[in-house]
């Protein structure tokens, strides 16, 4: 209270603006959190009592009440197609991850270590696919995929994934290459090391933290896409925001709050790990 | 024996060789794609015919020849109403941000990190799941509706749902990280002792901030402007989600000739549009910089 009779009012007003705003950015993740432990089937608003039903349903360990059954309007018609979706989606995220970081740290070394003609040329490329919108690059992947005559589904999605992926892993990668020393890899070579030792013994090692971080904004990214996977998805290869979206789409559902309360948790939960990691890093 | 300048060029072609084929194959083949298909007929069932046609941007701009295609002035609406509602996500972002960015420059270290940390956090979340919040709390029966009527200080539910004000709070909900950040990163580094400057000077409040502030942090206002106008232009998810009829935007146009209406050159024709203005807005924002790089 000292503290607070000490600051000017202008102060306090700003204090009290951040404090608004952050409860503006959490209110709603809290709300479905609450939401899902509702037991109230018809109307969310109004407080129910305490259940784990929902989360049992969607889990597959309790049938759905019989007059949500019965309405036209059912339609997690399994937790199969959930579990489908979430299958798809990771087997996504781990390929795209893999070839993106794999693609995108080659070119940042590429672009850091070498001077060449095309360069400036290659700096713009690497920009591009992230200013451009997603929508744009769904539909034009979704024309070029079906007039190459290619069948849409996993494989389809992977690729267009690594399209723009490849980006954000070449951004952080080529930020943290440039905080490198190029004398080591200047002594390594010096000392007879030729360029692959020098590569994987001098230059992998301390590119390691970018990579990572690249890698992990890819996976989540990658978890998290809807418009592009929203284009070039088959019939069979629904992933998890594709999924979610088409149930948000068909209404309001107690279902949805406890998917949506185990994403927001899983969510948090690798980006904590990650920051976390990262600072303990710098320290 | 390879000498060590060719192995080094091998090693040079070794490294862009992955990078260029996905980025030719998978990403300009299909922008180089959309261009050509925008000037093509469409189809009597959907898919195209191989013949030159410039009748999809006619029926967007009004040189449709009123036989085939027909001008439309919604077209050209939704296209200017997509634009104004990006213009003001921008805005509404900044606004909300500007004051947090600053308070959060003046806490400690600790502190710092704590707060940015939760700034990032919701972006990590699914956009979808932070969408479907909105869902929740602006419908008729919704938490704000009936937090108002609770308070008495409405009589009757506020129709907020499905309307372009939900796209616009759903809008910029999701897109304060991408205006926080940049936006920090100036406010940051803002010299403090020029504020006091200007005060000790005897400027006011209203002063200091509008001719030192403002202009010291125009880089970053600049920067995150566009980084929240880009994904806003084409965003077809949130008006999907929250805008319903009233709320149609470009996206939505673009999506519905592609998977329901399936007139594939003229749902080219719009995203070709949305990209020139995406490209525009780029060309201005890169020229900018690299004047201003000059200058210092």
């Amino acid at each position: 209270m000292k503290y607070l009779r000490r600051l000017p009012l202008s102060a306090m007003l700003l204090t009290f603006y951040s404090l608004l705003f952050f409860a503006f950015i959490y209110a709603p993740l809290a709300l479905i959190v609450t939401y899902s432990f509702n037991a109230n089937p018809v109307n969310m608003m109004v407080w129910d009592g305490f259940t784990l039903d929902w989360y049992r349903i969607i889990l597959g360990l309790k049938d759905r009440p019989v007059d949500i059954v019965n309405s036209s309007s059912a339609y997690l018609d399994s937790t199969d197609q959930l579990l489908e979706a979430l299958r798809n989606s990771l087997i996504i995220a781990t390929s795209t991850t893999t070839i993106s970081t794999v693609i995108g740290t080659s070119a940042a070394i590429a672009l850091a270590r070498f001077r060449f003609r095309m360069r400036g040329f290659y700096r713009g490329l690497m920009m591009m696919p992230m200013t451009m919108p997603d929508i744009v690059l769904g539909i034009g992947l979704l024309i070029f995929f079906v007039s190459a005559g290619a069948k849409l589904g996993l494989t389809t999605i992977i690729i267009g994934h690594c399209t723009f992926l490849t980006s954000y892993v070449f951004i952080i990668v080529q930020a943290r290459m440039a905080g490198l020393d190029p004398a080591l890899e200047e002594a390594s070579a010096d000392l007879g090391a030729n360029e692959w030792l020098t590569f994987r013994k001098v230059l992998l090692p301390q590119l390691m933290p970018g990579i990572a971080g690249g890698a992990m904004l890819a996976f989540i990214i990658s978890m998290d896409d809807l418009v592009i996977t929203y284009f070039i998805s088959g019939t069979d290869s629904t992933t998890l925001p594709v999924f979610i979206f088409s149930m948000v789409r068909r209404g309001v559902k107690p279902e949805i709050n406890a998917i949506a309360t185990l994403i927001i948790l899983v969510s948090i939960i690798i980006a904590a790990v990650g920051l976390w990691l990262r600072a303990r890093r710098k320290d | 024996m390879a000498t060590p300048h060719t192995r080094e060029r091998l090693f040079l072609f070794g490294l862009l060789t992955p990078v260029t084929l996905l980025l030719g194959i998978f990403f300009l083949l299909p922008l180089a794609v959309i261009v050509i298909y925008s000037w093509l007929m469409p189809g009597l069932y959907g898919g195209v015919e191989w013949e030159f046609y410039h009748w999809n941007y006619g029926r967007l701009f009004g040189w449709a020849d009123g036989v085939m295609e027909i001008y439309e002035p919604i077209y050209l609406k939704i296209l200017l109403r997509s634009l104004s509602l990006a213009i003001l996500t921008v805005l509404l972002t900044l606004v909300l941000c500007y004051p947090v960015a600053f308070w959060i420059s003046r806490l400690s270290p600790r502190w710092q990190v704590v707060f940015l940390f939760l700034i990032t956090l919701p972006f990590f979340t699914s956009l979808v799941v932070r969408l479907y919040a909105w869902l929740l709390i602006l419908k008729p029966s919704g938490v704000l509706n009936s937090t108002l009527l609770g308070m008495g200080l409405i009589s009757e539910p506020l129709e907020i749902l499905f309307t372009r004000t939900a796209v616009v709070i759903g809008m910029a909900y999701v897109m304060i990280p991408f205006m926080f950040m940049p936006l920090f990163a100036s406010i940051g580094n803002l010299d403090r002792s020029l504020l006091e400057a200007s005060s000790d000077l005897g400027a006011g409040r209203v002063q200091t901030f509008f001719k030192v502030m403002l202009p010291q942090t125009m880089p970053g206002v600049i920067g995150g402007s566009v980084i929240v106008f880009i994904p806003s232009v084409g965003n077809f998810v949130v008006p999907d989600v929250l805008g319903g009829a009233k709320g149609l935007m470009i996206g939505n146009l673009v999506e519905q000739q592609f998977l329901s209406a399936r007139n594939w050159p003229f749902g080219s024709a719009l995203s070709v549009v949305i990209m020139a203005v995406v490209l525009g807005v780029m060309l201005i924002y890169v020229t900018r910089l690299v004047r201003e790089g000059r200058a210092s």
